[in-house]
């Protein structure tokens, strides 16, 4: 039945209503997140007393630098991803390092080539036993209150110990501490035992927090709101999306150049080079070897590379066959041209490795050379192992490590040209592979794995003991000499002697080949034309040193 | 069945998939390989620290109690803790809703005010050039993926000639309208907000935009052909009011309901174009917590997507039964 009159405008009535209705959700709907957003910084900025620069949260896109010395010097940095909050001890990667370190220190700092340098001590030093002693800086929070050393005890008990805040995954971070013990205008740290690289360790780990601060807020808000004492501190916190920080004028190396920082992220990586094409922000990580040249080519932004702290190889079970034989594992060496796939692969954003331990790292051994590709020393080798005709399977992960998934499948392919052995891949998702990875039973662990390793100390035993020692959490390996010489080096007091313990132990891991060594990973940054700006060796980002161009 | 009955079971039904929706979501993380602790814990991690992290994360409880403690929590509006973030999840979501209404919504304007008039020329000037030129429009539109249609139109429009911004979302529709009141002048708020949404709004609306046009076509086609068309024009009405006042009414009828449905699809299926804009959108929000392996935050997104879902399609379903009354309550 046809409806009647009174129905129809009824009808009519609703959609007008309902058209409006739509409209007011929208634009409320739009107008909620700004305000939420602003919200947040303003929240955490007011108790930090900075809460004064809320009104230019619109302007991140066209952040386009100034040339004139009146112009606001502003920077942009996008990255593949944001942080995952703010607390600098409730954290376990690069990205949300990166995002935290503009405004938190540590003890002990890096140059960018990896040497360490002053931080918030200005004194570092061997104390009695197995201690070691820092002299602190006269500085302050960014809410004004100066650092004291119950500040400096509380936050390396709140990383190390789980009793006190967080069971923070930085735990190990620090080595075996005892205790620490907080004196006037000095902390003193004990481990367990000597620990030789005591001060490698702080001088990557180990932020400083203010202890009535953490104290007083709730998690929720340390991780969205900061107080540190380093060159930045945040004016605006949209979680996931964008960081916004001023500098800090009573910062005590100087208050930076730049006059406002931006972080933001885009998981594209075509994106991100877009976004620097465009001159919508200064510094992109991560440029993948096949955009490199619409950098380069471009007028606006060059490529800027250096040699990271990562190291990317193929792992080999001790225990199971045929990786079992030391000659099978050398022969895989023999069978992967590591120099073509960094050529090719990596656009030559990659060098060649012959050691576990990286060039710029303590204990490097540069008498040793990298396994040279020789198919038929492989096949001889292969044959020699009594492994003739075996069938193995390469697992890589998927977009963990820059084209891991190309480099893998070079790898097997050409294991795979041997005439004695059979070669596959399998590509894996990265969380689901490192969960076998990190079992504590070796046994569950995959045979043939591609992985990379970060090593932020810059000591060759943080590489070698986690991955090539009986107990160590990664390991694929266990060899008494090789232990031995890591426990020597652990207890070594003399630097000169422990060096050459480590460089021993590089050359006998070399000769044991648990790996297929391929390459030190390249961190590739694009860089706007409009500032300068040298990359650091440990991947983290300083834009407390770029300048104007 | 009266009205509002139909209204009531069909609220009672669309409960009851959110409820379907919850729990898929929720066993979704014990069916899928890795484990969150690995995402937290650094690579070298002891045991002991895992176990410690373990228990951080409520994961150390068994399921039954994890299940039932979640559901009561959502009922109160809790949408629990994401450790990895350390932020309440119920604010961290509610944070993106509005970047992807916004988004949703101006995609779907873009692609209506676009897609109706084409349809409609295109069954009036049927076999014409036009109408060839809609129909292969529509084609392309339906068969180029989002995505690459995104990367082409940045390369192009915005890195190329610098007309619109590559990604993100500086500046908001909230911002547009303050403008008219407040100190920011209205006209380069308007046009810094177009230079945002403009580029993600075609990619996402698309789609959309040539469903609707052939949809629209198709329906015109039909009503055209009607006896009542045929009466009206014998009656001497004006051809421009039989079509628009009487033919297109008629055919926008399924037109709302697909409306309503894609409406639901594009503020779930945003996540590709919301990654290639980085759009801070519930989608890029999925993305980020897939990466990070964040549990609570991925579980809390797809339930706001899955439950808007079902509040469009059940409202979609209540005004269509609301305004055709031919459609059958039972």
């Amino acid at each position: 039945m046809a409806p009647n009159n009174t129905d129809a405008m009824n009808r009519r009535t609703l959609l007008t209503y309902a058209g409006s209705a739509a409209a007011a959700v929208t634009v409320a709907g739009c107008t909620g997140d700004g305000n939420g957003g602003n919200g947040n910084g303003g929240n955490g900025n007011g108790g930090n007393g900075n809460g004064g620069n809320g009104d230019d949260g619109n302007g991140n896109g066209d952040d386009g630098n100034g040339n004139g010395d009146d112009e606001p010097f502003e920077v942009g940095v996008t990255m593949g991803q944001m942080d995952s909050g703010l607390d600098p001890q409730d954290h376990a990667e690069t990205n949300t390092e990166i995002i935290v370190g503009q405004v938190y220190e540590g003890l002990l700092d890096r140059d960018k080539v990896g040497g360490i340098i002053e931080g918030l001590a200005t004194d570092w030093e061997r104390g009695d036993g197995n201690s070691v002693v820092f002299t602190l800086r006269e500085t302050n929070f960014h809410n004004g209150d100066p650092l004291t050393a119950e500040d400096v005890k509380f936050s390396i008990e709140r990383i190390v110990f789980e009793d006190v805040s967080i069971a923070s995954p930085q735990s190990n971070d620090l080595g075996s501490v005892e205790e620490v013990e907080a004196g006037d205008g000095e902390v003193t740290v004990t481990f367990s035992g000597f620990n030789p690289i005591a001060f490698q360790l702080f001088a990557t780990n180990g932020e400083i927090m203010q202890q009535s601060w953490v104290e007083e807020n709730s998690r929720d808000y340390i991780n969205q709101n900061t107080n540190g004492t380093g060159p930045f501190q945040v004016t605006e916190y949209d979680s996931g999306n964008e960081v916004i920080y001023e500098p800090y004028s009573d910062y005590w190396d100087g208050e930076p150049e730049v006059d406002e920082l931006t972080m933001t992220s885009s998981s594209e990586s075509s994106t991100r080079v877009n976004r620097l094409l465009a001159e919508e922000t200064d510094i992109v990580t991560n440029v993948p070897p096949n955009e490199v040249s619409r950098v380069e080519e471009s007028d606006v932004a060059t490529i800027n590379s250096v040699p990271s702290a990562r190291i990317i190889f193929l792992q080999m079970r001790y225990d199971v066959e045929p990786f079992s034989s030391q000659q099978f594992r050398q022969a895989m060496n023999y069978a992967v041209d590591v120099e073509s796939i960094v050529e090719n692969v990596l656009n030559g954003f990659g060098e060649i490795t012959s050691q576990p331990t990286l060039p710029e790292h303590v204990g490097y051994n540069p008498d040793l050379d990298p396994y040279p590709y020789d198919p038929d020393e492989a096949e001889r080798l292969v044959e020699e192992s009594g492994h003739a005709g075996v069938e193995i399977t390469l697992e890589t992960p998927i977009g963990r490590y820059l084209r891991d998934v190309e480099i893998a499948q070079a790898a097997a392919n050409q294991i795979d040209q041997l005439s004695n052995v059979s070669c596959e891949l399998e590509q894996r998702e990265f969380s689901s592979l490192v969960q076998d990875i990190t079992t504590g039973d070796i046994e569950d662990k995959p045979h043939f794995n591609l992985l990379g390793w970060g090593n932020g100390e810059f000591d060759g035993s943080q590489t070698i003991v986690p991955l090539m020692t009986t107990g160590g959490a990664l390991t694929i390996l266990e060899n008494e000499e090789l232990d031995q010489l890591m426990t020597d080096a652990e207890n070594a007091t003399d630097s000169d002697e422990r060096v050459e313990i480590l460089q021993e132990a590089n050359e006998l891991a070399h000769e044991l080949a648990p790996w297929v060594f391929l390459h030190q990973q390249f961190s590739v940054y694009g860089v706007s034309n409009e500032i300068e700006w040298e990359p650091r060796s440990d991947e983290f980002i300083d834009p407390d040193t770029a300048t104007r161009q | 069945m009266s009205f509002g009955r139909f209204v009531f079971t069909r609220s009672l039904q669309g409960l009851g998939v959110i409820w379907g929706v919850i729990t898929v979501v929720f066993a979704l993380r014990f069916v899928t390989p890795g484990d969150p602790i690995n995402a937290v814990a650094p690579l070298d991690a002891t045991q002991e620290t895992r176990r410690a992290i373990a228990a951080e994360l409520g994961l150390d409880q068994p399921l039954y109690i994890q299940y039932g403690q979640y559901l009561f929590d959502l009922m109160v509006g809790d949408m629990g803790f994401s450790y990895i973030r350390g932020q309440e999840v119920t604010g961290l979501v509610f944070a993106r809703v509005p970047a992807t209404v916004e988004l949703a919504v101006t995609a779907t304007i873009v692609a209506i005010a676009l897609s109706i008039p084409l349809g409609v020329i295109s069954a009036t000037r049927r076999n014409e050039p036009v109408d060839y030129g809609a129909t292969l429009f529509s084609l392309a539109g339906i068969s180029t993926p989002n995505f690459w249609l995104g990367i082409m139109m940045i390369l192009i429009l915005a890195v190329e000639f610098g007309i619109f911004h590559t990604s993100g979302r500086g500046t908001d529709f909230g911002d547009v309208v303050i403008s008219v009141v407040g100190p920011e002048p209205f006209i380069s708020t308007l046009a810094s907000w177009l230079k945002y949404i403009t580029l993600p709004s075609i990619a996402l609306g698309t789609y959309f935009m040539a469903l609707i046009t052939r949809l629209t076509r198709s329906g015109m086609l039909d009503e055209l052909g009607k006896a009542y068309v045929t009466a009206s024009r014998a009656k001497g009405i004006p051809e421009t009011l039989v079509r628009y006042k009487h033919v297109l009414r008629n055919t926008l009828i399924p037109v709302i309901t697909v409306l309503g449905l894609q409406l639901g699809t594009l503020i779930g299926g945003a996540v590709i174009t919301e990654a290639v804009f980085s759009w801070p959108g519930l989608g890029t929000l999925v993305i980020q917590s897939i990466n990070l392996r964040d549990w609570p935050v991925l579980q809390g997104s797809l339930i706001v997507i899955g439950t808007s879902f079902v509040l469009v399609n059940i409202l979609v379903d209540t005004v269509y039964a609301y305004l055709d009354p031919q459609v059958v309550y039972d």
